[in-house]
């Protein structure tokens, strides 16, 4: 019968569409693997020789001292105190950014203020590193009268201000996608609009936030090129460890200045490969952490668990707020106890006033916290802008766009580096937008949950912490010698596909899960396979929120060094690359040699940092647009 | 089968069908950034002179260019630093080049009035005994102490001329490159730092050391003649003999055209 | 034929299904989720051209049994049956069943109206795309038929291209009628409908179910009695997962054999 020859294709099409998904979800666990697999192989000495306690506990880190001393915890309290600086004051700031985008904007705004975002995401990061070295550190140094600005106070900034789009936009589609019946039925038992952003939209959108701040995190944990430009790479621990203007150094600063000279198989080459692990076992700890968050706080609002350890948990989650304000009173009082009595007084305050006041107050109060929130992102935004663009300006000539460099890129042009960039980028985005969607999907329609489930999860949540140098070794020594691609695009394109999956996974996911079972319903009720549901009614609305996990990916594969350095980039040759398997020059690459080991090449180098940002917001401009055009058909 | 090897099957078969281009042949330049912008120069001339040559040349760092000499990766490797017992022992092949010298200027913030110092005082303010510019007769202010990463040769070469093999205040900048420690000796008052000859001109004011009663400044003539004393050599490496075309590009190099432009981008030639 | 009805109530145990024209039959049914037993070895026939309408307090496993019919359970996990469920002549629950045939044979009508963010027309057609079916002609002439057949074709017949989601609640859920119907199912399920619609849409809606029954079989879900009075010819009554009792409509209401089912009816309870 007809209909039972269609049936039985369509279970063949199911299992082998389950299958294919399967494998794209399995990939990225089956990349940490490997990576990790490199790392410990590379930096199995030092762990049997010194001693693992000596390496994670030892207090000096001297590898060119006699004897060479490994001892990684200023390393490690440099990569947690830039890190944590970074999350105050971006978590918040983010977060409330987002509110105020998602909710507050005026009408028709929100898609151009969003691209502003974003744009933040586009600056490369060596161009991070070159604002963060010669404007903020220098802003430091003149403003608090200290000998010099390059301290652990810079790396935070700075860290902050380049996790800020990640958080800000994934919290924003987030918050996009609360049912407007949620928000309805709040408002007609009349709640205020800030009360219902407060106790019904946020909520709800949690997974989303916790999504985009554990993504923002894992993007400031694995930054090495800025960070390693405005921390003053001194490996000390700040005393009083709350000296913000100390100079620190982290685990990916340690990385990104000594990988490149160190002797091959010496035992520092170790050391620096048991730093990688060190830092791998740092980012699981805090995804860890970020997941128990999440489900005890769910549990928690339903009031399952009788136990005194549930109960405990739940405390510990839903009072997060307190539990925090408490932690910076106690840090302060370390350093002064009048700062920490003040601290006290005031947050004391704050909680009477915000509990006390009339809600039409608090919501004035709250609606202009938000509006400043975004008005200081802007702000940071227009000052980088106008940065690059001052001093690139001067830079910019018919010849510039087209010619190839000359006197070690003193003179002449950047065409080749325009054409390798736009190469790798799109070879990376075509890689992992697949592998990334496919991943997605399968994890938020067809997984059952269990074991396997959870290894891929921690499997995308690690490689979200790999910090960018750690790509381009593992590049280098995988891709570029042992499977002989030699440094080339291909070997750069797939690279940079790494690095950016997990935020294309992770957006995906999110897009994905919140389109409304509703329709899910309605569709297999029709007679519709699993993969017809999913590909005719799923994935269409989900659209916007994939797209903005290509845009995050996409600058961040134009404006990283690291990953390129090792595996694809070159600083000069003949002619544009013919093949796959050519090297290719690029332009973040170019940036940082001009800027770093080319005298007198510094007019080029901003004007090379400027082509670059308009290149990236180009290709923004164009995927806005896309998006745009798809969100408009939301309306539920 | 999963999309991504399906993927990189066509991207193969493609550069399979593509590649090739012009024919010409390729020589692939590697290595310290020390060394870039004059392989890149040379590159230059070396290809306008040779049009059936493609020369590509690739910064990353001395070792990254060690290994890639020693891979295969690629054909000449630029060194600044000394090529050690480890990496012969993984790379037995490696012959090694000095194909141009470098000064080691210190210089400190041009609005710092000190213009001398001794080599002791140099020590001195390195190890931490000294922490205020005015205990080696300058203004006053704090010292901010800029150096190179552990692994820098430039920084290796430092310790062994000027520290003397003792070690380091822990509180030192350390930068990954000459173009950081200028960058920051510049706009950083209180601050002391040392670059290669190229990185000692604007915006910072080189020191001249003295000994003996005279002050040497450090300029190519002065390491030319062997007065000045802080120099080490540049290099380039092969592994196994160079060939026809590494040979060519050695020997061009270390002609007189090559080493025009050694001294071009501030480096000392080697005679 | 008809008389007598053909009451298949757990007393009777089988027979009595003489009459050949019972599209569905449920044959000692049972449903757990997880541990909890939703349903109790149901037994009933759902006669073709009929309404058949099953009634309940809250909780007492009608949504289940109705969702049961066309395996829509099935997306839940931990659902354990047992028993059958008997669709032209196979049992839906049987090994080798194409569960996808079979919703595209027993539409289901859901109580919250859900159409696609897309345009009504797409709305429509939607059951013969997955299908493979694409010709212009073919899906014009559905769009039209089953938009008559739901009564919605007048009002919306100059704006197919529209949104499905500019339509009133009403609208909407008349809709998902005609998207149910453009696949040519037998038996149409309803799973309470009205609820969240006015009484004038709810009127509509009934006086539409009286019309599809000419062609369609129908099974609704109501907890409004008189609603279930009014549309259905025969009713069955559930209380707690069991069918207490199932008959035609004008017995079971005036005249029930159970004595709880003549407490739910005259509302001393539920």
């Amino acid at each position: 019968m007809e209909g039972a020859r269609r049936g039985k294709r369509n279970r063949l099409l199911e299992f082998l569409v389950e299958r294919a998904l399967f494998a794209s979800a399995l990939f990225s666990a089956v990349a940490v693997a490997f990576i990790i697999l490199f790392l410990f192989r590379e930096s199995l000495p030092i762990f049997l020789g010194p001693g693992l306690l000596d390496f994670v506990l030892g207090a000096a880190w001297n590898p060119v001292g006699s004897p060479p001393l490994f001892g990684a915890l200023p390393l490690v309290a440099g990569t947690a105190l830039v890190t944590l600086g970074a999350m105050v004051f971006a978590i918040p700031l983010g977060v409330a950014t987002a509110v105020f985008v998602s909710e507050l904007s005026p009408k028709g705004w929100k898609p151009l203020l969003k691209l502003c975002v974003e744009i933040l995401a586009g600056v490369p990061s060596v161009v991070y590193g070159l604002f963060g070295l010669v404007v903020l550190t220098d802003w430091i140094r003149v403003s608090f009268a200290v000998p010099t600005g390059e301290s652990w106070l810079a790396g935070s900034v700075l860290l902050g201000v380049m996790s800020l789009p990640t958080i800000i936009s994934v919290s924003e589609d987030a918050i996009s996608s609360v049912l407007r019946e949620h928000k309805e039925a709040s408002l007609s038992l009349g709640a205020t609009k800030w009360q219902t952003i407060w106790r019904v939209v946020l909520p709800s959108a949690r997974s989303g936030i916790t999504a985009a701040v554990v993504l923002g995190m894992g993007r400031a944990i694995g930054e090495t090129m800025a960070v390693m430009m405005v921390t003053g790479n001194a490996a000390v621990i700040p005393s009083p460890i709350t000296n913000v203007f100390s100079p620190v150094r982290t685990i990916t600063g340690t990385l990104g200045i000594e990988m490149g000279e160190v002797a091959f198989g010496s035992m520092h080459y170790s050391a620096l490969f048991g730093l990688a692990v060190l830092l791998f076992v740092i980012v699981l700890v805090v995804n860890s952490a970020a997941l128990f968050l999440l489900r005890h706080r769910q549990a928690g609002a339903f009031g399952a668990g009788r136990g005194m350890v549930s109960r405990a948990k739940s405390f510990l989650s839903g009072n997060m707020v307190l539990l925090a304000g408490l932690a910076v009173v106690a840090l302060a009082g370390m350093s002064s106890r009048a700062l920490a009595a003040s601290l006290l007084v005031a947050f004391a305050l704050l909680y009477l006033l915000l509990t006390r006041l009339r809600r039409q107050w608090t919501e004035k109060i709250a609606f202009g916290a938000m509006g400043a929130s975004f008005l200081l992102v802007a702000c940071a935004l227009a000052v980088i802008i106008y940065y690059v663009f001052s001093n690139g300006l001067p830079a910019i000539t018919p010849e510039f766009l087209s010619g190839f460099p000359g006197n070690s890129g003193r003179a002449g042009g950047i065409l080749p580096a325009i054409i390798g960039t736009v190469y790798l980028v799109a070879g990376a985005i075509a890689i992992a937008l697949p592998l990334g969607v496919g991943a997605a999907v399968y994890l938020a329609e067809y997984s059952r949950g269990g074991r396997i489930v959870s290894v891929v999860r921690a499997g995308i949540d690690n490689l979200n912490g790999v910090p960018s140098i750690v790509f381009g070794l593992f590049g280098f020594a995988f891709l570029v010698i042992f499977l002989k691609l030699g440094v080339s695009l291909l070997a750069g394109q797939l690279t940079l596909a790494l690095m950016v999956l997990p935020t294309i996974i992770r957006t995906s996911e999110e897009a994905i899960k919140s389109v409304p079972n509703s329709f899910r319903e309605g569709s297999l009720a029709l007679g519709a396979t699993k993969w017809q549901t999913v590909w005719r009614v799923v994935l269409p609305p989900s659209v916007p929120g994939i797209l903005t996990g290509v845009i995050l990916g996409m600058g961040r594969a134009a404006g990283e060094t690291a990953p390129i350095m090792f595996t694809a980039a070159v600083f000069s040759q003949r002619a544009l690359p013919s093949s796959e398997l050519e090297p290719v020059m690029a332009l973040p690459y170019h940036i940082y040699l001009l800027a770093t080991s080319v005298p007198g090449a510094a007019g080029n180098a901003y004007g090379a940092a400027l082509v670059l940002l308009v290149l990236v917001l180009g290709m923004y401009g164009f995927t806005a647009l896309i998006r745009a055009g798809f969100s408009g058909r939301r309306n539920w | 089968m999963p999309v991504s090897s399906a993927f990189l099957l066509a991207a193969l078969l493609l550069s399979g069908c593509i590649g090739g281009g012009s024919g010409n042949r390729v020589l692939r330049v590697s290595g310290s950034t020390t060394l870039l912008p004059v392989a890149e120069k040379a590159a230059q001339e070396f290809m306008a002179g040779n049009p059936g040559v493609d020369v590509s040349v690739n910064g990353g760092g001395s070792s990254a260019g060690i290994k890639a000499v020693g891979e295969g990766m690629a054909d000449v490797g630029m060194s600044s630093r000394d090529v050690k017992p480890d990496d012969f022992a993984q790379y037995p092949g490696l012959k090694v080049f000095a194909v141009a010298r470098d000064g080691i200027a210190v210089i400190v913030n041009p609005s710092n009035s000190v213009s001398s110092l001794t080599l002791e005082q140099v020590r001195g303010i390195y190890n931490g005994s000294y922490a205020d510019w005015g205990e080696v007769g300058g203004s006053g202010g704090q010292i901010v102490l800029v150096g190179r990463d552990s692994t820098s040769g430039t920084r290796e070469f430092f310790t062994g001329a000027v520290m003397r093999g003792g070690g380091y205040a822990p509180a030192m900048l350390e930068k990954n490159s000459n173009g950081g420690v200028q960058q920051t000796v510049s706009q950083t008052p209180g601050a002391i730092g040392y670059v290669g000859l190229g990185f000692a001109g604007s915006g910072v004011k080189a020191v001249g050391i003295s000994a003996n009663r005279t002050v040497v400044y450090p300029t190519v003539a002065a390491v030319l003649s062997r007065e000045y004393p802080v120099s080490r050599d540049l290099y380039l490496v092969t592994n196994g003999e160079p060939d026809g075309l590494e040979s060519a590009f050695i020997g061009f190099l270390l002609g007189p055209q090559g080493q025009e432009l050694v001294g071009e981008e501030g480096f000392v030639p080697l005679r | 034929m008809e008389e007598g009805g053909a009451v298949i109530g757990p007393e009777n145990g089988a027979g009595a299904d003489a009459e050949g024209d019972a599209v569905m039959r449920c044959r000692g049914f049972s449903l757990w989720y997880g541990k909890v037993q939703a349903l109790k070895g149901v037994h009933f026939g759902v006669r073709k051209n009929k309404v058949t309408a099953l009634i309940g307090p809250s909780g007492c496993g009608k949504s289940t049994l109705i969702r049961a019919l066309n395996r829509m359970n099935d997306v839940i996990d931990c659902v354990r049956t047992e028993g059958e469920i008997e669709f032209l002549g196979r049992n839906v629950y049987g090994p080798g069943v194409d569960v996808t045939e079979l919703r595209t044979k027993v539409g289901m009508i859901f109580q919250r109206p859900n159409p696609f963010p897309m345009s009504i027309y797409e709305n429509v057609v939607y059951g013969l795309r997955v299908h493979g079916v694409n010709d212009r002609r073919v899906l014009d002439e559905a769009v039209e038929r089953s938009l008559k057949q739901a009564a919605l074709w007048d009002e919306v017949d100059c704006r197919l291209h529209e949104p499905a989601l500019s339509l009133s609640g009403g609208q909407q859920q008349r809709l998902c009628v005609a998207r149910a119907l453009a696949g040519g199912p037998e038996v149409l399920l309803m799973d309470e409908p009205t609820s969240a619609l006015d009484p004038i849409a709810t009127a509509k809606i009934e006086d539409l179910v009286y019309h599809l029954k000419r062609d369609y079989t129908v099974v609704i879900v109501t907890h409004n009695m008189q609603q279930a009075a009014r549309v259905s010819d025969f009713t069955g009554f559930l209380y707690l997962g069991e069918l207490v009792e199932f008959g035609e409509t004008e017995q079971v209401f005036k005249r029930p054999k159970e004595a709880l089912t003549e407490r739910y009816i005259t509302g001393s309870f539920g």
